[in-house]
């Protein structure tokens, strides 16, 4: 790694502050909240129907159930609670509105249709089924194409068909390159819809103070500050009055950065009846109701000179989001993410793009790690492939021949986003000599088997699009996305250090990494900084935890604040030390003269005198407290760019494809720890090579879901991936503070196109290419037998 | 869900004895109730967590009479006279505090959800297997699912785990031979 020389605790691989409860099972996930006294605990009867109308629904025996204190359905609602719409009609955008409880129609199996309040959790489930629901069952519409037919049913009549989100753009010139091509490949890329599954199913808590009509809701989200905007909107509070705490958080990826109608409920039953409301989601509902992701299809074309130079590349990209567009960020998250992320380590400039999002009668579908990169990715490196072979050039030489070089860089690419760097070569050849490439191909055979096996090598090249701020929100047309972040650094009187930060965490170690960065501002130990999130009471204004934007922005914000009252320290110890501000450190916890240890005042001392506990005053003009509030944010986004190796095996028998080798070398400028880095790739790469080879939800054509449990859709096992090996390059941004970029979901971005590569590879004697997400067995069994195209 | 009036199931409260944690308890409980719940909402020991309530996701793991059991799958009633330990009872146990300090140094956890139930999980394997391989690891392990980390840091905590444990036994028997 290079030398992190101006740094004491960046960069370090320090241990997590977090660590020690969560490991003793004192951690604080939702539902291990001390039960607040009155609480009524929520449970939501879901739509059994994929589409239908409400025409009763008869609550009376639910009713009249001992300890089930209501039972509400959206006729009685009526519209105390304002519909979810995240999406205004402008230019590629219809609205479209989903109520919190629906009253006349349902859109898919799992719109909620009714709500039990209880004493008890388990009475309240009792009442469920006690509920009678008469809904007249509608034709529902559940995959792309019926939903794009002419005449299809509509999931939202008043937006005139189901494409409530679509963008085109074309570079200058495309057509004229496109037709000087010596060739074109093209394929059509399907991936199968995933759920997130974190492994703490969703819930939340609200509790309100009638007297102050303030509430408290505790909920397991990865963005509290959006959260309560969305309550203030849909429930007509002041967010003066309105606390979200995000507490411990068992995992997020990204269906938890939406709001969600639970939450609503929560917030608006405790205010109505004046006691605390909980509900708690288990899997089953899970994975009925909250977000899916990656339903999609990408139509690629890409076309290139003879010897192999990329010219022209088209993108037609459709995208199921299910039947409601997400809350906050609405219908194009996705969509446009498939068409922009696509340009991303290959040189090409011209691009033609169409993109669009399809509504259905299934769940919502939005965010989920890495949104439409994996996918984007798998479809490009899979072109490469197929190019490859049809100008008979080799896969690695055809790489780095259209691989942008460091000389290249500042780079606009053709979809116009703009990266001050990219280290793809380096991170090329460190990541084939860590696996052994040239071993690993000297020892395959020709037709690739060994014993009943076929073996296969990929390597793809991604970048991973992290760190976007508000000017990357405002051109995607995102309303409720502020982009920037904001940090609040406080030495108390006791001169400890506390920080505030406008994110919540799910795993990612915030807390540790955060308090590196404060730490090396103001020369105390990490270990001394109390960092807090995901409550909005303590903490300033932000968006939240998704795309990869933590240790960029709110790293930035908390680097920037702690910047500032290390200053004020500064000018404090200056004034009583009768020295230059300029000629003041800050270390081991004093603020000294340089170098010399008699000279110096402790962070206590000075604490004590900005809070006038100490005979000495502060400087004339000084105000009291020592504390800071800094947002951050940074110019559009930064490209973090990693390049993946894996060595697979199929079994030919079976067609279980087993991911035997993994390596990645990627770069995400300036690390703060790679500890946590080097965890954020591990547990991308296994949800990637999920994604890869056996996850996915599945509905039938009616509209009804059959992965309802983890024995349906199966998740990797600790037996199903490798160790994965990592090389850190490191390139800092110099666009953004201290040159970090982000790490979050580089990781599934390059495990899905490496796994497919290498058992493109290892099906290579047959000339089959795969083009659909999972690779399942069966999908590998049907490539094995089909007749070898072109011979 | 249930078949069964309801109101039937208050009424039907069985008197449970058990030890949980080295304590011994008493209290009314459902049949119905699941040992999980009887962990967190009657015991208020929440370190038990609950991902999927189908015996799957090995969040819930639990010691019973010193055998892992999923307390999803296990009702209250059940660990009648027997003896249940969650994360919380682990203590100073020794192999639970090798695992507990690996997980820290080798970030072998990150939301930290799914945490206790591998700590119980490697806990019962190093018990049985003192110095198990990385296969032997990742087979034991797959009982439970944890999303977040690859397992890759787990499984190279629990190997680390198992290394110096072994290393404090031969520092003992080092001790022992030389007495
Ligand atoms: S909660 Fe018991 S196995 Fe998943
Ligand atoms: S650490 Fe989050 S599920 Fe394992």
């Amino acid at each position: 790694m290079p030398g992190n020389a101006p740094f004491r605790h960046i960069g370090r691989p320090m241990p997590r502050t977090e660590d020690a409860r969560l490991l003793a099972g004192g951690a604080a996930f939702v539902d291990d909240l001390p039960e607040l006294p009155g609480t009524l605990h929520m449970a939501c009867m879901r739509s059994p129907v994929a589409h239908g109308r409400i025409r009763e629904i008869d609550t009376s025996g639910a009713l009249g159930l001992p300890g089930v204190h209501a039972v509400l359905t959206g006729a009685e609602l009526g519209d105390r609670i304002a519909p979810m719409v995240a999406d205004r009609d402008k230019a590629g955008f219809r609205e479209t509105r989903r109520d919190i409880l629906p009253a006349d129609t349902v859109r898919f199996v799992g719109d909620t249709i009714a709500v039990v309040l209880a004493d008890d959790p388990y009475v309240a489930e009792d009442a469920l089924s006690l509920i009678v629901a008469d809904i007249e069952e509608l034709e529902p519409v559940v995959a792309i194409d019926a939903a794009l037919a002419d005449g299809a049913v509509l999931v939202h009549p008043e937006i005139g068909d189901n494409i409530p989100f679509s963008i085109a753009q074309t570079t200058e010139g495309f057509e004229a390159a496109f037709a000087a091509a010596a060739a074109v490949v093209s394929d059509v890329f399907t991936s199968t819809r995933l759920a997130g599954v974190a492994m703490e199913p969703r819930g939340c808590v609200a509790q309100v103070d009638v007297g102050l009509d303030s509430l408290t809701l505790w909920s397991s989200t990865q963005v509290p500050h959006l959260l309560r905007l969305a309550i203030a909107e849909l429930l007509d509070w002041p967010e003066s009055r309105l606390r979200v705490i995000a507490p411990d958080v068992g995992g997020g990826f990204g269906p938890k950065a939406h709001v969600y109608p639970e939450e609503i409920l929560c917030a608006y039953l405790a205010r109505r009846h004046g006691r605390p409301v909980k509900w708690i989601g288990d899997r089953q509902d899970d994975f009925l109701t909250t977000t899916h992701a990656r339903d999609s299809r990408f139509a690629v074309e890409m076309a290139l000179s003879a010897d192999g130079d990329i010219l022209a590349v088209r993108n037609h990209v459709d995208v199921n989001i299910g039947a409601y567009a997400c809350f906050p960020f609405g219908a194009n998250a996705e969509a446009g993410g498939g068409a922009i992320y696509m340009p991303g380590a290959y040189r090409f400039a011209h691009y033609d793009f169409r993109a669009r999002s399809v509504m259905t009668h299934t769940a919502p579908a939005g965010v989920y790690r890495g949104v439409a990169a994996p996918v984007a990715h798998f479809a490009f490196e899979g072109l490469l492939d197929r190019a490859a072979r049809k100008l008979g050039l080799d896969p690695l030489a055809l790489r780095r021949r259209n691989l942008l070089r460091p000389d290249e860089y500042p780079h606009v690419n053709a979809a116009g986003i703009r990266s001050d760097g990219g280290s793809h070569h380096e991170c090329l050849e460190r990541a084939l000599a860590a696996i052994d490439h040239d071993g690993f191909r000297a020892a395959q055979p020709a037709d690739r088997r060994i014993g009943g096996r076929l073996v296969g090598i990929g390597v793809a090249c991604i970048t991973e699009h992290t760190g976007q701020g508000a000017s990357r929100y405002r051109t995607r047309g995102l309303l409720r996305v502020p982009g920037m972040e904001g940090a609040t650094v406080r030495i108390e009187s006791d001169g400890n250090v506390s920080v505030a930060i406008s994110q919540s965490t799910q795993g990612q170690g915030h807390l540790t990494a955060f308090a590196q960065v404060v730490a090396e501002s103001l020369g105390v130990d990490p270990e001394q900084i109390t960092v807090s999130e995901g409550d909005t009471a303590l903490s300033p204004f932000g968006s939240g935890t998704f795309a990869s934007r933590g240790a960029v922005i709110a790293g930035g914000a908390a680097y920037r604040a702690s910047q500032e009252v290390a200053a004020k320290i500064r000018r404090i110890a200056a004034h009583h030390l009768e020295v230059a501000e300029g000629d003041i450190e800050l270390v081991e916890g004093h603020a000294r003269l340089k170098g010399v240890r008699q000279m110096a005042l402790s962070l206590r001392e000075i604490a004590g005198i900005a809070h006038s506990l100490d005979p000495r005053a502060l400087p004339e003009g000084e105000e009291y407290g020592l504390e800071a509030r800094r947002f951050y944010d940074p110019p559009g986004v930064v490209l973090s760019n990693a390049v993946h190796a894996a060595c697979v095996s199929i079994d030919t028998d079976t067609g279980q494809v087993r991911v035997e080798r993994y390596v990645v070398a990627h770069d995400c400028g300036r690390i703060i720890n790679p500890l946590i880095v080097a965890g954020q790739v591990h547990g991308g790469v296994a949800q990637g090579l999920g994604q890869a080879l056996m996850e996915g939800v599945h509905y039938d054509e009616t509209g009804q879901l059959l992965t309802t449990q983890l024995l349906d859709y199966i998740v990797p096992l600790a037996a199903d991936v490798p160790d994965i090996a990592l090389c850190h390059v490191e390139t800092p941004s110099s666009d953004t503070l201290l040159g970090i970029k982000g790490a979050g979901e580089g990781g599934v971005i390059g495990a899905v196109p490496a796994i497919a590569l290498a058992v493109n590879d290892a099906l290579a004697g047959r000339g089959a290419m795969v083009s659909r997400l999972p690779l399942s067995p069966e999908y590998i069994l049907s490539l094995m037998t089909m007749p070898a195209p072109g011979r | 869900m249930t078949d069964t009036p309801p109101d039937a199931n208050a009424a039907d409260r069985r008197l449970l004895r058990t030890t949980v944690n080295g304590i011994a308890r008493q209290e009314l409980v459902e049949p119905r109730m699941l040992l999980s719940d009887f962990l967190r909402r009657t015991l208020h020991l929440t370190g038990t967590h609950v991902g999927c309530a189908h015996g799957v996701c090995g969040c819930c793991t639990v010691l019973v009479d010193g055998a892992t059991a999923r307390a999803c799958l296990t009702f209250a009633v059940q660990v009648q006279d027997r003896e249940v330990q969650s994360v919380e009872g682990l203590g100073e146990d020794p192999i639970a505090a090798a695992l507990r300090a690996s997980f820290h140094e080798c970030h072998a956890l990150q939301c930290g959800y799914c945490t206790p139930g591998f700590l119980m999980a490697a806990r019962q394997l190093l018990s049985e297997t003192p110095e198990p391989d990385e296969e032997t690891i990742r087979v034991a392990l797959s009982g439970n699912i944890c999303r977040c980390t690859g397992y890759v840091n787990i499984v190279r905590a629990v190997r680390h785990a198992a290394d110096s444990l072994a290393a404090a036994r031969d520092q003992q028997q080092g001790l022992s031979d030389a007495r």
